[in-house]
């Protein structure tokens, strides 16, 4: 089989399979609007490469899987820019913070265990209320009906009057609704911080952020989570590049031609889906990962060191 | 002559005397310069002496097939051959050492007694990068497990004078903090680089060959997994005969960097800044031409 040497990884890898895991990957950027990183870091660290040059390579790849995912759903106007440039500077503030809580948490001693527990809280409450979700509203498609709190009515108009009186509105006209701009810089701050903190792009939480906080159609929500990730992912490639000489440029251009092939795929086939669909197969994509951390935090590891700077 | 407060010896020359011994013509000076050279045109001729005699009576001789490898595109790992001679009723063990270095580890452990977790922070100092060891046929199991396992009944008994295998190479390293169990993260530390395919033991990979004039010749074929990095290694092979070194040979390997890989390198760590925006542009280019191309076929809609 054909292999290629990774000069920054240290390590010769086969072409096919970096191929292979760079299209499925893509794939799923393409369907879900989700980088990948959670994904494509565990999975290339099993492939034997350093972790801290997997996570800054798949930063690289990721901008060009998202340049293509993001010019497909353009053509189909699936991108709010407005709305994405406001969670875009959310999410780069919110990220240097969290780079400075993951300093504190280290000199303290406690980042690694931090980081493991945020994963799977994270994980398992997000995937776990979207396949919750989403479930119910395919047996509401099925005829079935649904069983929907009722709403607090005070508190319901409480929250609505806090929200209208917050300044800055702004109608983001693709995304259907009329806010405060200030209501997606606070949680691109937010998504930011974890991603700093969980060492990935943060698509898997702004999902569902757009979603289910900001209430945006699913189709815009995809667009738009890919123009920010974009973005975010041209930032942290050059920063990794520049300070850590991490990225390894001839792994990102693997996983690049892959992930870009993959990413069409992907828009393509998010079409023919309905959003039910797609947020359970995101939801169960996303439980299983989750499930792998957790079993992987419980059963006694075969080998009991680990190389510092990985987690 | 006389010792100096350092234990030094002084030779202490007078200016002038009336010795009788002194030829006619001649200083006191004089003789002893003709006297000081005769001494080391003599003590030069014994080191040129011993050397041809220890060169030609060396009991183990080591030649590889190259002494520089390349690492070019599409290089993964490599092997080298490497042989020699050594005497008939001996045995050869060969090692490959990787530059020393402090690895920094963490050591997994409990917590709320659940959870298993990176926990403890330790360095190995002193480490080699690399370690390989390769013996014979039928007796290497013997030799190296002397080592591995403290069989008293073994060959070898002394595992600091042959300096083969993990127990040597385990005592050469220190660990902090020193309260740390250096046996049990070291071994953990061997199954981890087993694992990357830079440390290893490689049991009966030696052969030998026949046995001409009371020396036997032998061959192995070390491997050069693609996680030994560009730099410079050394292969000593040791003779052993009755448990004890009989002697030793060694040569140094360099791995280097070539073609794409070394202009890659070079850019990622000598031009970071623009390294960072070269590798962003090239992945939007690649983005936008894979956007245009499926457009042009209709793949994507």
């Amino acid at each position: 089989m054909l292999h290629m040497y990774l000069p920054i990884a240290g390590n010769s890898v086969n072409i096919f399979l970096i191929l292979g895991l760079g299209g499925f990957v893509g794939l799923l950027s393409g369907i879900f609007g989700v980088g990948g990183g959670f994904l494509m870091t565990p999975l290339l660290m099993m492939f034997g490469i350093p972790p801290t040059v997997a996570a800054a390579s798949d930063s690289n790849q990721i901008v060009g899987a998202s340049t293509s995912g993001t010019i497909a759903h353009m053509r189909l106007g699936n991108v709010d820019i407005p709305m994405g440039l406001m969670l875009l500077i959310g999410g780069i503030a919110g990220g240097t913070v969290g780079v400075q809580v993951i300093k504190l948490l280290k000199a303290m001693g406690n980042a690694d265990f931090l980081i493991a527990i945020t994963y799977v809280i994270m994980l398992g409450g997000v995937g776990g209320y979207m396949f919750w979700e989403s479930l119910q509203g395919m047996r509401h498609d099925n005829g079935m009906p649904i069983e929907r709190k009722k709403p607090k009515a005070k508190g319901g108009d409480e929250k609505k009057s806090f929200v209208q009186n917050l300044p800055f509105q702004y109608k983001f006209e693709k995304s259907g609704c009329e806010i405060s701009m200030l209501l997606p810089l606070s949680f691109g701050i937010l998504v930011g911080v974890l991603a700093a903190i969980m060492g990935v792009g943060g698509g898997f939480i702004m999902v569902p952020v757009m979603v289910y906080l900001l209430r945006m159609p699913m189709h815009v929500v995809v667009g738009t989570s890919l123009f920010q990730i974009l973005f975010t992912c041209v930032n942290v490639t050059i920063m990794q590049a520049w300070s850590n000489h991490t990225v390894d440029f001839v792994l990102a251009v693997l996983l690049l031609l892959g992930s870009t092939i993959g990413a069409q795929v992907g828009t393509a086939v998010s079409k023919r889906l309905n959003a039910d669909q797609l947020k359970i197969m995101l939801a169960s994509l996303v439980l299983l990962v989750c499930v792998k951390m957790m079993a992987g935090l419980l059963m006694t590891p075969s080998i009991m060191v680990a190389l510092k700077g990985g987690h | 002559m006389q010792t100096n407060q350092h234990g030094w010896t002084m030779f202490y020359v007078p200016a002038t005397t009336n010795d009788e011994n002194i030829p006619k013509g001649h200083s006191y000076a004089d003789c002893f310069r003709i006297k000081l050279l005769g001494l080391i045109a003599g003590m030069l001729a014994c080191l040129i002496w011993v050397g041809s005699t220890w060169a030609s009576a060396a009991p183990v001789t080591l030649r590889l097939a190259h002494t520089t490898l390349y690492i070019s595109t599409f290089y993964n790992g490599t092997t080298l051959k490497a042989s020699g001679t050594l005497p008939a009723d001996a045995d050869v063990l060969l090692h490959v050492i990787g530059a020393k270095k402090n690895v920094a580890l963490k050591v997994k452990g409990k917590v709320a007694g659940l959870l298993w977790m990176n926990k403890t922070d330790v360095e190995l100092e002193n480490t080699p990068a690399v370690y390989m060891v390769y013996t014979p046929e039928k007796v290497g199991n013997d030799l190296l497990l002397s080592q591995l396992e403290g069989d008293a009944k073994a060959l070898v008994k002394d595992v600091a004078m042959l300096g083969v295998g993990y127990k040597a190479v385990v005592k050469d390293i220190a660990i902090k903090p020193e309260t740390a169990d250096k046996k049990f993260v070291f071994g953990e530390y061997v199954k981890l680089m087993e694992k990357a395919g830079v440390y290893g033991v490689h049991n009966g990979a030696v052969e030998y060959g026949p046995v001409k004039e009371g020396k036997k010749q032998y061959s192995v074929t070390l491997v050069i997994p693609p996680k030994m990095n560009a730099g410079k290694y050394l292969i000593e092979a040791i003779a052993v005969k009755d448990g004890r070194p009989v002697g030793r040979a060694s040569e140094e390997i360099t791995i280097e960097l070539s073609g794409l890989p070394k202009v890659i390198a070079s850019l990622a760590y000598e031009h970071s800044l623009l390294f960072g925006i070269m590798a962003v542009a090239i992945a939007v280019a690649t983005g936008l031409l894979i956007g245009v191309l499926f457009k042009g076929g209709g793949g994507a809609h």
